[in-house]
């Protein structure tokens, strides 16, 4: 049985969910963005 | 439903209290999916915690394919019927496939090094995966790279359709050439040879990784709505 394998399990979840939740804050950042100049047009 | 939602006005009403359920839905699922893999499933008797990399590699590979899939529909929707929500829905799909494809090659490659003895191998499955990503990339660029936003959907979907024919050979690459990947082991002829008890995380960690996708492609398809509306209220001279 292959033997430290946490090592390596743990670099793949950080990236894994760090690169997820980067990801998320830009599309979310992204979305705001726009959903705000939008609505300067209505005012 | 779909049909329904190709109206921007539906889709924005929509999207407003879709988005933020499937987001949760996401939070949930890897809520529950984190804790399953990394302390309630088991070790492998061969890989030892290694396979517990399985949960998040998996999906990422599975998505990025399924997220190609997506756009080639959208893609061809978009060329065929003019439909200008299509072209939106695929240009948003992207980023997260592309981000999906990224995570997928990491994930696999911090895999390969305990499991194979090494990090990288030019082989079918994981070359035909790096060329996934690359058609990301330069689908993407396509879409930057042209001003004329009705231009860039049309070469950016032909792009798209082209690139379709890599997702066969992803698949079928374990089976056609010789490889250090293993084979298919759940979607394959005579069902799924994988325990129940990894198939679980697997599942769930899977149904995360696809909700966030539906909440951010909501998200990126609502701000590409907002941006045209602005762009065309400034082409009008209403400033904004």
């Amino acid at each position: 049985m292959i033997e430290g394998g946490w090592d390596f399990v743990y670099p793949a979840y950080a990236v894994t969910f760090g690169g997820l939740a980067v990801l998320a804050a830009v599309v979310v950042l992204r979305l705001r963005h726009w959903a705000k100049r939008a609505q300067g047009l209505k005012r | 439903m779909l049909s329904y939602l190709a109206n921007p006005a539906r889709f924005m009403a929509f999207s407003a209290w879709a988005a933020p359920l499937f987001l949760a839905a996401a939070v949930l699922a890897f809520g529950v999916a984190l804790p399953w893999a990394l302390a309630f499933s088991p070790a492998d008797y061969q890989q030892g915690e290694t396979v517990r990399i399985m949960y998040v590699h998996v999906p990422a590979a599975w998505w990025s394919m399924g997220i190609y899939a997506f756009m080639g529909v959208a893609s061809f929707v978009g060329l065929v019927w003019r439909h200008a929500l299509a072209d939106v829905a695929a240009r948003a799909a992207a980023p997260i496939g592309a981000t999906f494809a990224a995570l997928c090659l990491i994930t696999g490659s911090l895999w390969g090094a305990p499991t194979w003895g090494t990090w990288w191998e030019w082989d079918g499955r994981l070359t035909s995966m790096l060329v996934l990503f690359i058609i990301y990339l330069g689908y993407l660029a396509l879409w930057s790279a042209i001003e004329d936003e009705e231009k860039a959907a049309r070469l950016a979907a032909i792009l798209c359709l082209v690139g379709l024919i890599n997702l066969p050979i992803i698949k079928f690459s374990v089976d056609w050439w010789s490889t250090l990947h293993q084979p298919a082991s759940i979607m394959r002829s005579g069902g799924s040879a994988i325990h129940p008890s990894m198939l679980g995380p697997l599942l769930t960690m899977a149904a995360g990784f696809l909700f966030l996708f539906g909440a951010l492609l909501m998200m990126n398809m609502r701000a590409a709505v907002f941006r045209r509306r602005v762009e065309s209220a400034r082409a009008r001279g209403d400033g904004a």
